[in-house]
């Protein structure tokens, strides 16, 4: 489903990612773990248009997304819950939602999604009116999540969703996560910090530093990998 | 007693009629700052090439004829409109897209200065090229009722109240179409598109919410929104190409008073700036009335630096 072929790209004079290689299939649900500043945003943000490739390849689904702008990205059925939630502020959590169902998928199934993202977070059913900026961390998180999900994408993006949780708030939310996972069969790509939840909702992942996949498995093959155990896992 | 409540009353009546005007004037402006970011020193500018296009659209389609000289001079206005809406929608896509929306970011300070210079240059070139194109003699569009009054007897002849019949039907028409742009602002999928372009133009992306386009509509809506005030007036005040620069202070005002980016707010300013301006000429020479409108402006900027209707932090 997803593609990324010897992928560079960087900010100005600097460069940030340097030939990253990435493959996604359907239904699959992949983490990419790795330190601050190694270039999981950046990766993000290349996939969903928002940074330039330099060079290399981005496929969805067959489509070479270097000419696609942004904009139409989603689309194609790419949804990005970014880093930081990024929400509507001065939009109600219900307008947040709506905006998530831009796309011609998003409206035309815009019934179904949202009982299902209220089914998923039922506290946004009563904070429906309420405005997105005035919402707690962990709302504003269910908040991003069920924007992405209003798209009706095939592949849902998910940029470090645990920051600024508390444990139990984090918890919750990959467990949902794993249910979007396996109720709906959606395909996820999830950048993660917090590499041991990450490694255990995911089946497959990748470890990202300095720019450069150093390390790719199966979910039980990265756990037992020492360098992983002690760079990540504390063990 | 009656002479002075008399002159009040008729300075508050007169206030509220052109304040309404100035209103509609600021919402355009107010909309292009709350959605774009963009301190559009062209506006008045817009506004003057709208009040032209309504002169000459009321005498190329012979809207006195067709419309009658009392209804005629409205449509020219509200034709005005349009006509700014495509040359806001033009300009944006040649010029201001350069220096704003989602290229902002590879610009110095947020592409601001960049903003300020084009649209500061958009502002000479529409003056001068209006003045090449339109000649530089003041012309209003002719109106029969522009100098009509409704007299309203309040007290047995003792307090009557004169109401311009040209400046209260301005006025309802400015306070419709105000009350229509709030309406698609808050209600429909575009105005809500706008407003998430406006909240986080990163974010509007993700969505597939086409932040360019947006930001076009945008522009055009505030020109021509403005433009529809200017058309108002243009039947009871000759104007020339340099118009512009009267209001866009006006303008200014107003949109602060209101509290920047604040649609809604940004009416009310407008209206403000009217009563004041009117009422000061109660105490003032008219040469003072400007002055009388920055000194209540100033003090506002003293003690209510976020304007009388905005909120201290918009964004997060």
């Amino acid at each position: 489903m997803l593609e990324i072929d010897n992928l560079h790209a960087g900010y100005g004079g600097s460069s940030v990612l340097k030939g990253v290689s990435l493959q996604l299939r359907q239904g699959e649900f992949v983490a990419v773990v790795g330190p601050n500043g190694a270039g999981k945003t950046t990766l993000f943000k290349t996939i969903s248009g928002t940074v330039a490739a330099r060079s290399g390849r981005i496929r969805f689904n067959g489509t070479d997304l270097a000419a696609i702008p942004a904009a139409r990205r989603p689309h194609l059925g790419i949804a990005h819950v970014p880093e930081g939630r990024q929400l509507f502020p001065s939009l109600t959590v219900m307008e947040n939602l709506e905006m998530g169902a831009s796309t011609e998928a998003g409206r035309r199934d815009w019934a179904r999604n949202l009982a299902q993202v209220l089914e998923w977070f039922p506290i946004l059913a009563e904070r429906r009116n309420q405005l997105a900026g005035t919402l707690s961390g962990g709302q504003q998180q269910m908040v991003a999540v069920g924007r992405g999900l209003a798209s009706s994408p095939s592949l849902l993006m998910l940029d470090e969703p645990s920051m600024g949780l508390a444990p139990a708030v984090a918890e919750f939310i990959f467990d949902r996560l794993t249910e979007i996972h396996r109720q709906a069969g959606m395909t996820i790509l999830l950048v993660e910090q917090r590499v041991a939840e990450a490694l255990e909702s995911a089946d497959r992942g990748y470890v990202l530093e300095a720019g450069r996949i150093v390390l790719e498995g199966t979910h039980e093959a990265l756990r037992s990998d020492d360098r992983v155990r002690q760079a990540y896992l504390g063990m | 007693m009656m002479p002075q409540l008399e002159g009040l009353l008729q300075a508050l009546n007169a206030g509220l009629l052109l304040g309404a005007h100035y209103g509609l004037m600021c919402v355009g402006l107010s909309l292009i700052f709350g959605v774009m970011r963009v301190i559009n020193f062209a506006h008045g500018d817009f506004m003057m090439v709208g009040m032209y296009a309504a002169f000459h659209l009321f005498a190329l389609l012979g809207l006195g004829a067709l419309f009658g000289s009392e209804a005629g001079p409205f449509i020219a206005a509200l034709l005005a409109g349009p006509v700014l809406f495509v040359l806001g929608y033009v300009a944006q896509r040649f010029l201001l897209s350069r220096v704003t929306g989602t290229r902002v970011g590879s610009l110095e300070g947020e592409g601001h200065y960049a903003q300020l210079i084009l649209t500061l240059g958009l502002s000479l070139i529409l003056q001068s090229g209006g003045q090449i194109l339109f000649g530089s003699v003041p012309v209003s569009i002719p109106s029969d009722i522009s100098s009509e009054a409704w007299e309203i007897d309040l007290a047995d002849g003792a307090l009557v109240l004169f109401i311009n019949q040209a400046r209260a039907w301005g006025a309802a028409i400015a306070a419709a179409l105000v009350i229509l742009l709030v309406l698609v602002i808050t209600r429909s999928r575009l105005g809500k598109s706008l407003r998430a372009a406006a909240d986080n133009v990163q974010a509007a992306l993700y969505m597939g919410i086409d932040v360019d386009r947006a930001h076009r509509i945008t522009f055009g809506l505030g020109v021509g929104i403005t433009a529809v005030a200017g058309g108002l007036l243009a039947s009871s005040y000759p104007f020339t190409p340099y118009v512009g620069l009267e209001y866009v202070i006006i303008m200014y005002a107003g949109v602060v008073l209101g509290g920047l980016g604040s649609t809604v707010g940004a009416f009310w300013g407008g209206l403000l700036i009217g009563v004041i301006q009117q009422c000061s000429a109660l105490l003032l020479p008219t040469q003072l009335q400007n002055t009388a409108i920055f000194v209540v402006f100033l003090l506002v900027v003293f003690l209510r630096p976020q304007g009388l209707l905005g909120r201290v932090s918009e964004r997060t």
